[in-house]
């Protein structure tokens, strides 16, 4: 199963601000909910996991990212993802993102991730896998704009690059939590939560019903 | 005893009666006995380790967590079946497959590592703890991309052999070419032609959905060293002679025993890893195992069907008749050639292809692939590749009159096989036995009023405004069933004949013991009916059982329309050798010579004299009690039928449907089936068979579709998307029938089970398409679902 989604989304940082965070795979990583970075293997190879959860079911997906260019000239990442779980699901992601400069309190994230699913959740979310990559990284886009904004606000000095993440029991709802407050550390949830992605869905799906979108 | 003939005519529920199936009792009290009813004391369970990915060689299968789970006795992969030499098994097709993924799995779910354990549940969680790394490799699904020449290899277990059980492969991944026909004479007459159409049509991969899944119990006796099966198989006695073969316990110590079975339509005619699996662990832990597979499962790993991409020609005259057809296959068969077909026909009884019409030249070849797929290749509902074969012709009849612009009803008449014809030897060389294909085609088409229903077609598709588009479909099929004699139908070299036991007991009731097992066909009833009938004992005495090989005879099973054909007249045979002791009994009795005897009913009766009459009960205990002197005691008969020819039955089936424009619904306004079994021995059976035919060629066209993404990953494999219609979407089905009797066949009967399904999948793409002839659309895919059919009103312009 493949899907490749191409998106811009707002940042409610600076260019610089988020570029910070876009070069420091340690940050980028925790921007994605219930990713870690575990292990540093070589200059541009690092070992992480992302746990996930369905309903009562949890996987924990293992693998290796590694970075394929870095260009701070451009704002530019580019990096490749694989991991598999110990239950019968890989994936994989190439993602190329790429800051565009704004206003100098605001940016842009040009993302294009290519992702391959394999096994139990190709099998099963196949028709949705569009949708939830969608909902996914729209989490991930929104967790990495509060980050970019509380470097904004904060001298880069001082930013504590590796924050202290607090438990949050409301997954889906910490989207929309943010925007109201740029200037707090967002906290990022330890795994991520798909019943509350396709939550999200259904809402969405509803709302389009009457020509609107959350 | 000397009631009136009718009233002993009506008595006995013989053939011809709709008589009320004797298994329902049972199974609307929910009184079943299924495999998975069946408990044993020390009973444990399998549960199946599978692959997540469709091509990956095994770096490493841990079992430890799995092994140190409270409950879990064992956990095998294929290295622990290699020392057995069982980790690959022998296919019906000539073929080997996996048992457990050796070094590589081939196809999404691949069976990887079975796990044993307490209950059901223990072994579930055992089997996730099993943890399997993989190498990826690169995922082949479209047969097309497996024949090019840099396409990865598939199969390195037959590296380097150019040689197949069919003839040369050309390519690693290539299994067979065969072919049918006369080439060269098919080839000057396409030359010759004044007109000629070419198609290409996929017939998608499919599955048989029968409600209960595949499984089995198997109980090792380790003190007998006896081997006690209950499988869900429509052929136990051939899983008997496999098992043996393979187990090297001799066949006389394994016991096969199919119970009640739910369904089958040929997704339980194979033997599946997860069987072999838990007769070895049964083995190896002297404990009875159970193997019940889940529905996911049963969609995704045991046997599809179909998956035929076809690419048809017809040559014509300019009036339309038509003079030669001509056919290429890529059949993909998925990861290992474990296609059910009689050893000879790697591509079934698809040469049947020239279907209901006389067409002089043939030609047909089919190109057998290997794909990473799910093995498979079953004859769902049919016999054996007959519903690819009647699909191709009954849509190109239909392409050709669309190129000529002639009626669909007339280009049939114009080039049925006649009456006068039969016996009929087609161009590929099947013996038609008998059919009447006019008579039958005017009585369907005055029954729907089809010029009316041509004339309101015109008015509704020459309105733009109109919301529906109206189609209506013909299919005209001939199927070929009741394989099939010995000398060109064998199965692993059994000989495909079948068989019968009665026995006559003192007091004149019956058992009859038979080589075939019911699925749901209803054989407890029509088999007694048959004997009724033959024997003059009322059908209620009379028992059937099937399905356990200690009792029953030696036969090939149930699918492919075979039953009646075969094992019918089986009964019938061994029915006739009973009659003529009971004859010679009578005659002794009652002090006449034989010739002076007639039958009538239930009783001989000495000719003319209503009088002196013994019925088949009084027989029955002097058969026991007072024989004639040098006439052994008893009442009893077996025989083993092997048919002369394969039976030919045939319908004429209508379809009206009416597209919504605005979403691309396909309503099924109208359902004609005029169906042609020969001689009926049920007509209330006959007509639920016809029901869950059209109801699963219905399916088939409309819904059902296993789809795979181009990593492999199988899409679709749960009822969620699988589509299986209740009574919501079917549509209301009209039935009719004529009688021409199978001339070779004892009773005259020919199969009816497979006919509904061959015939009304064509028939439904036919009507769909025929919405579109205005709109010069001569073909697109099944299945027609609301969004497919919208999309190609969208292509023509015909959107709302």
């Amino acid at each position: 199963m493949q899907v490749t989604l191409e998106k811009n989304y707002p940042v409610a940082g600076n260019v610089a601000a988020a570029w910070q965070v876009l070069s420091d795979i340690r940050e980028l990583a925790s921007c994605m909910p219930g990713a870690t970075i575990t292990e540093q293997t070589s200059e541009t190879q690092y070992k992480g996991s992302v746990k996930l959860k369905v309903g009562p079911a949890t996987a924990a997906f293992a693998g290796e990212i590694t970075v394929l260019e870095v260009n701070a000239g451009e704002y530019l990442l580019r990096m490749i993802g694989k991991g598999a779980d110990k239950g019968g699901s890989s994936a994989s992601m190439e993602l190329t993102a790429n800051l565009i400069a704004g206003d100098g309190v605001s940016c842009t994230l040009a993302g294009k991730a290519d992702v391959i699913v394999n096994g139990k959740f190709a099998q099963f979310g196949g028709r949705m896998m569009t949708s939830v990559s969608d909902m996914i990284l729209q989490q991930f886009a929104a967790n990495f704009s509060a980050k970019a904004a509380a470097l904004n606000v904060v001298p880069p000095v001082a930013a504590d690059a590796h924050g202290h993440v607090h438990p949050h029991d409301h997954a889906h709802d910490h989207a929309h939590d943010h925007a109201a407050a740029p200037a707090a550390a967002p906290a990022i949830p330890t795994e991520l939560n798909v019943m509350g992605i396709v939550w999200g869905l259904i809402r969405n799906f509803f709302a389009s019903l009457f020509g609107r979108r959350s | 005893m000397n009631a009136p003939i009718n009233e002993r005519q009506a008595a006995l529920m013989g053939m011809g009666e709709s008589r009320l199936r004797k298994e329902d009792a049972r199974f609307i009290q929910g009184k079943g006995n299924y495999v998975d009813d069946l408990k044993l004391p020390g009973m444990l369970h399998m549960a199946i380790v599978r692959s997540p990915l469709a091509h990956a060689r095994i770096k490493s299968i841990n079992k430890e967590a799995a092994l140190a789970l409270p409950g879990v006795h064992a956990v095998l992969t294929a290295d622990d079946l290699k020392p057995l030499k069982l980790h690959w098994m022998p296919t019906l097709a000539g073929d080997v497959a996996a048992v457990l993924a050796d070094e590589k799995v081939h196809f999404q779910m691949q069976e990887v590592a079975i796990v044993i354990a307490d209950d059901r549940y223990i072994a579930a969680d055992g089997a996730a703890l099993v943890e399997v790394e993989y190498d990826e490799l690169p995922v082949v699904i479209d047969p097309f991309e497996a024949l090019k020449p840099d396409a990865p290899v598939l199969r390195d277990d037959l590296a380097g052999k150019t040689e197949g059980a069919h003839g040369k492969r050309y390519h690693p991944n290539h299994i067979f070419t065969w072919e049918a026909g006369d080439k060269e004479a098919t080839d000057a007459a396409f030359t010759a032609a004044a007109v000629v159409v070419q198609e290409k049509m996929q017939y998608p991969r499919v599955h048989p959905c029968p409600l209960e899944t595949c499984g089995c119990v198997a109980a090792f006796d380790p003190i007998r060293g006896e081997l006690t099966t209950h499988i869900t198989s429509q052929a136990p006695h051939v899983v008997r002679t496999v098992v043996s073969m393979l187990s090297g316990i001799p066949e006389s110590k394994v016991r096969i025993i199919s119970p009640d079975i739910g369904g089958g339509f040929g997704n339980k005619v194979g033997i599946y890893p997860g069987y072999v699996c838990a007769i070895v662990a049964s083995i190896v832990l002297g404990r009875p195992v159970k193997w019940i597979e889940s529905r996911i499962d049963n969609l995704s790993s045991t046997a599809f069907a179909r998956d035929y991409h076809m690419d048809g020609e017809l040559a014509a005259t300019a009036d339309g008749k038509i003079q030669a057809l001509r056919v290429n296959v890529i059949a993909d068969h998925g990861a290992f050639d474990a296609c059910a077909d009689p050893t000879k026909f790697p591509a079934g009884m698809f040469h049947i292809c020239t279907g209901s019409y006389d067409i002089k030249d043939a030609y047909c070849r089919v190109d057998g692939v290997y794909t990473n797929k799910a093995p498979g290749g079953v004859a769902y509902r049919c016999s054996f590749r007959v519903t690819e074969a009647v699909y191709l012709i009954e849509r190109m009849i239909d392409v050709l009159a669309q190129k000529l612009g002639l009626d669909k009803a007339d280009i049939r008449m114009k080039n049925f096989i006649q009456k006068e014809q039969f016996p009929y030897t087609s161009a590929f060389g099947f013996e038609y036995d008998s059919g009447d294909y006019p008579t039958a085609m005017t009585q369907v088409l005055e029954a729907v009023n089809y010029k009316g229903l041509r004339a309101e077609q015109a008015i509704v598709n020459a309105n733009p405004a109109a919301p529906t588009l109206m189609g209506i479909g013909l299919c005209t099929f001939t199927e070929v069933v009741g394989a099939g004699p010995s000398k060109i139908c064998d199965i692993l070299g059994v000989g495909m004949f079948d068989s019968c036991e009665i026995r006559i007991h003192p007091t004149g009731s019956a058992i009859a013991r038979m080589g075939t097992i019911t699925q749901g066909q209803g054989h407890q009833t029509t088999y007694a009916q048959i004997i009724a009938t033959e024997l003059g004992i009322t059908s209620e005495e009379i028992q059937v059982e099937e399905g356990d090989t200690n009792t029953a005879p030696y036969g090939l099973g149930t699918y492919g329309s075979r039953s009646t054909p075969v094992a019918g007249a089986a009964i019938a045979l061994a029915a006739r050798k009973i009659h003529a002791k009971a004859k010679k009994i009578a005659a002794h009795l009652l002090e006449v010579s034989e010739n002076d005897l007639e039958w009538e009913i239930d009783r001989f009766k000495v000719r003319g004299n209503d009088d002196k009459f013994k019925t088949m009960k009084d027989i029955a205990w002097a058969a026991y009690n007072q024989p004639p002197a040098g006439l052994e005691p008893g009442l009893e008969a077996v025989h083993y039928y092997d048919p002369p020819n394969f039976t030919f039955p045939f319908g004429i089936y209508l379809a009206v449907v009416d597209i919504d424009k605005a979403t691309g619904e396909t309503k099924v306004r109208r359902f004609y089936a005029l169906d042609d079994c020969g001689t009926r021995i049920n007509p209330m059976i006959i007509e639920g068979q016809i029901h869950g035919g059209l109801t699963e060629g219905f399916a088939v066209a409309m819904g059902q579709l296993l789809s795979f993404d181009a990593q492999g990953n199988i899409q679709g494999n749960s009822l969620m998307d699988y589509f299986v219609p209740t009574a919501v979407e079917t549509p209301h089905w009209e039935t009719d029938h004529t009688v021409t009797p199978s001339p070779h066949h004892p009773l005259g009967a020919k199969g009816v089970a497979e006919s509904p399904h061959v015939g009304s999948i064509p028939c439904f793409s036919n009507a769909v398409i025929d919405a579109f002839a205005h709109l010069d659309t001569t073909h697109f895919d099944m299945p027609y679902t609301a969004f497919r059919v919208w999309k190609q009103l969208k292509a023509v312009g015909a959107t709302h």
